[in-house]
């Protein structure tokens, strides 16, 4: 095949060819970079979140009776409902707790290693019963779980707890200690009223943020009391593939012990999905508008290639009755639509960069890897080849007399 | 003139149905994406309460820790939301035309219907002054006096949708409703109310739904309702009874205050220097004076409640459409072109370039109507669409500027797609068609 004369029949026609290749250039810029949203946020919704979170469930129960007013009460009811849901069939585990990992709400206190002269780490906590390692399906990678000994405090006179022992994640056990001997230290906040020693280090999981970066993987757990009058709340963790025959009995199973609240029962995948509504939507957004922008682009190149073909119909007369063959022909309009795209891509390449480096700096999009890019480049080549093959397969059928014929 | 350059593009039009189509499907889904999400920013960036957004301000004032500050990243910036005790001392100014300090909590609701079970409704403790200073509609009644915002007198603003769940929509003032273990009267019933932003609280999530119940603030004592949105501290208070929270440095109260005219403004201002001045004395606010007023649009540009989603896909449909007309370009050149033969002889029968010009301008202007007409109907499915993808916590819709702009976007791509083809075409020379011919 020669280039040369397909590229001197190019540039008779500068117009169109500037308008393909520009075309494609954006094309090329606006899909790619879409795409690379979209590959964010799908990463971030189906990361891993360090817990067993397949099989478990929450329970929320909101009391309205009277009598959860008496802190006893709450506390007996607690011990209940935990002994109740512990026990049922397909449960494996269970813990109360104060609020719920993945879900945008929660609590954070600051907290440092003791007598450190740094500011304090912003540390995500969850208040919870015992069985913190079973329940999330966590390994306890030093020290020890939670002992009934950890639930037994000393009140100061204004009924303050300013002790208790807790386990950390890995993360913020190094986050503490960044030698990494976190196990049996002590941290405070920052004024040093509160103290608590580190008993035990978990596997790291998401806190109620995962989403946070700077918080990532932090968790502290204090053992205490989570329940009052407004909620309470359980993790509830079963069998292997129980979730849905267990799911039906909870909110009765609850409700039976008493019945002077609100329950939901939701399982930890509707937190997730929850939690990422936003970037599901994104990704379904993303995705609608890179696919009609590659249909409006792929029918621009049949549109264009289509007359192209119309104009050169004496050309390809011509040429016919000069002895090319109709693959001949059809090659003819396919390399010149792979130069036009060629080169559309190549300059769409710098314009793809150039919208990352924008959609960085406005929207904090991620960055753009190059392999993406060549990903990109390759489909929207193959698209423009798919898309000018129509056209140039209707080019054979020109006849050679028609070169012989006058219009 | 005009007429007849419409009967011709119409004709021409016709004659290439399959392309036409191409043309006008084009534009159209360039008009449906680029509306649609133009549409989501500007109802997201637009002011929620046009008449008096430049008089009402939101109040900070930084009790915050002395080396440590609210925001790490923005160390200028006082915390966003008021402690208790600043507000018992700050809403003892009569400086203000209007003024409410409010925060949201979860209290339980009993249906007297026996079939309805209890429930927890999202409330707001407020001041009467709220739904004055906020504008807000009522079906039935009306908001409170300071009477019942001192007693405080046990009563209540229920939302529309409230109104129905419990009264099944009927006049309710003066009836009865009990919250948690207590009845409140109903005063008011609003109506239907929802800014896209809001922006009185946009603690949580800027978009959530406004409250169901409204009650005076200062049942947050008998209730003990600390706040379900945010609650932010860094000073160690000792106690665990409400009383002990509400004497803290903890952060939990939105204030805002109505200010008719600069001179207010001012003295509002020396009043807050004033009185953190004397707070300074009893030990506290050792931080640089730092008290602000700041008016609705600079409140929500300081929480940043347009989410970079929006610009993102406002920057991608924008570009959408630019690929779109492109692409119109593209194939109206040909087009034109391909008519060459036809616009000769018509140049040799004496018709002039601005004639052609202005006749194929005109034809571009149709594609880019009709396809514009077709784009803002599917940009309204669009919203729709939108709106079902994020579980309606938006009500998107268009709105006659929408729908304008929507023209007006159609208009320019028309032109803009349509001034080179039309150019080109109305250069042919008479007479190397008629050559061919």
């Amino acid at each position: 095949m020669h280039f040369g004369p397909i590229l001197r029949a190019l540039m008779h026609n500068k117009t169109r060819f500037w308008l393909i290749t520009l075309e494609v250039g954006l094309t090329l810029a606006i899909v790619v970079n879409c795409i690379n949203v979209t590959l964010d946020f799908r990463a971030q919704y189906t990361h891993e979140s360090g817990m067993d979170e397949a099989n478990l469930m929450v329970v929320t129960t909101e009391p309205f009776g009277a009598e959860f007013k008496e802190e006893e009460f709450v506390e007996n009811l607690e011990r209940e409902d935990l002994a109740s849901l512990r026990s049922f069939p397909g449960v494996r585990d269970a813990l109360a707790t104060t609020s719920v990992p993945i879900s945008g709400g929660g609590s954070a206190t600051s907290r440092k290693a003791l007598g450190s002269e740094l500011d304090s780490e912003s540390t995500p906590y969850y208040i919870v019963s015992d069985h913190v390692v079973d329940t999330f399906g966590l390994e306890l990678l030093a020290g020890r779980r939670f002992e009934p000994g950890d639930f037994e405090f000393d009140e100061d006179e204004n009924g303050d707890i300013l002790h208790r022992n807790v386990l950390v994640t890995e993360t913020l056990a190094n986050a503490y200690y960044p030698e990494g001997d976190a196990l049996g230290k002590m941290v405070q906040n920052d004024e040093g009223q509160l103290t608590n020693t580190i008993v035990g280090i978990v596997s790291d999981m998401d806190n109620s943020w995962p989403t946070w970066d700077n918080g990532k993987h932090r968790v502290l757990f204090f053992p205490g009391q989570p329940g009052s009058d407004r909620r309470m709340r359980y993790i509830v963790r079963v069998d292997e593939g129980a979730i849905d025959s267990v799911f039906s009995g909870l909110e009765q199973r609850v409700l039976g012990i008493n019945p002077e609240r609100i329950v939901r029962v939701e399982t930890l995948g509707e937190y997730r999905e929850d939690y990422y509504s936003a970037q599901l939507a994104m990704i379904k957004m993303l995705s609608a508008v890179s696919f009609l922008l590659l249909l409006i682009t792929s029918l621009g190149i049949v549109g264009l290639t289509a007359f192209s073909v119309t104009q050169r119909t004496r050309q390809i007369g011509t040429r016919r009755a000069l002895g090319a063959t109709k693959g001949d022909i059809v090659r003819y309009f396919l390399v010149e639509n792979w130069i036009i795209t060629g080169i559309g891509l190549i300059l769409g390449a710098a314009m793809t960069y150039g919208l990352n480096f924008v959609l960085v700096s406005i929207a904090d999009s991620p960055k753009l890897e190059w392999p993406l890019l060549v990903g990109g480049m390759l489909l929207l080549w193959v698209t423009g080849v798919v898309a000018a093959y129509v056209p140039a397969q209707r080019a054979t059928l020109v006849s050679p007399e028609i070169a012989t014929r006058s219009v | 003139m005009l007429a007849y350059h419409l009967k011709i593009a119409f004709k021409s039009l016709r004659r290439n149905p399959v392309l036409s189509t191409l043309l006008i499907g084009g534009i159209a889904l360039g008009i449906a994406v680029s509306t649609a999400f133009v549409t989501t920013y500007y109802l997201m960036a637009s002011d929620p309460i046009p008449e008096k957004s430049d008089r009402l301000f939101a109040v900070q004032l930084d009790s915050w820790e002395v080396d440590d500050p609210y925001d790490d990243d923005h160390p200028e910036e006082p915390p966003l939301q008021i402690t208790y005790r600043d507000l018992q001392g700050i809403m003892q100014s009569d400086i203000p035309s209007l003024q409410s300090g409010m925060y949201k909590a979860q209290l339980t609701v009993h249906p007297e219907a026996e079939t309805d079970r209890p429930y927890r409704a999202n409330t707001r403790l407020c001041f009467g002054d709220f739904f004055a200073m906020f504008d807000v509609p009522f079906t039935y009644g009306g908001y409170w006096g300071q009477q019942a915002d001192k007693g405080p007198e046990p009563v209540v603003v229920l939302s529309q949708e409230t109104n129905q769940r419990l009264f099944g929509g009927e006049n309710s003032v003066g009836r009865t409703v009990r919250l948690e273990d207590r009845d409140f009267t109903v005063v008011g019933v609003m109506d239907a109310w929802q800014p896209m932003i809001k922006y009185y609280d946009v603690n949580n999530f800027q978009f959530d739904e406004s409250e169901e119940i409204f009650i005076p603030f200062n049942f947050n004592r008998p209730l003990e309702l600390s706040s379900s949105g945010n609650t932010s501290g860094w000073k160690f208070h000792p106690g665990n009874e409400y009383e002990d929270f509400l004497q803290s440095e903890n952060v939990f109260i939105q204030m805002w205050v109505q200010l008719d005219s600069d001179r207010q403004r001012d003295e509002y201002l020396s009043f807050l220097d004033a009185y953190t001045e004397g707070q300074r004395e009893l030990g506290r606010f050792e931080r640089p004076t730092n008290n602000r007023v700041r008016p609705v649009m600079e409140w929500l540009e300081v929480n940043e409640v347009v989410p970079e989603e929006a610009k993102l896909m406002l920057i991608i449909a924008v570009l959408f459409l630019l690929v779109c007309s492109v692409n119109l370009i593209g194939i109206l050149l040909g087009k034109f072109l391909a008519r060459a033969p036809e616009v000769g002889v018509r140049r040799a029968l004496g018709a002039s370039k601005l004639s052609i010009f202005a006749q194929h301008l005109v034809e571009c202007e149709l594609i880019g109507l009709l396809g514009g007409g077709i784009g803002i109907v599917l940009s309204a499915l669009a919203l729709e669409l939108i709106n079902g993808l994020f579980d309606d916590t938006f009500s998107f819709g268009l709105d006659l500027n929408m729908v304008g702009a929507g023209v007006l976007l159609s208009l320019v791509s028309g032109l803009i797609a349509g001034v080179y083809p039309a150019w080109r075409i109305c250069r042919v020379a008479p007479a190397s068609h008629l050559k061919l011919q």
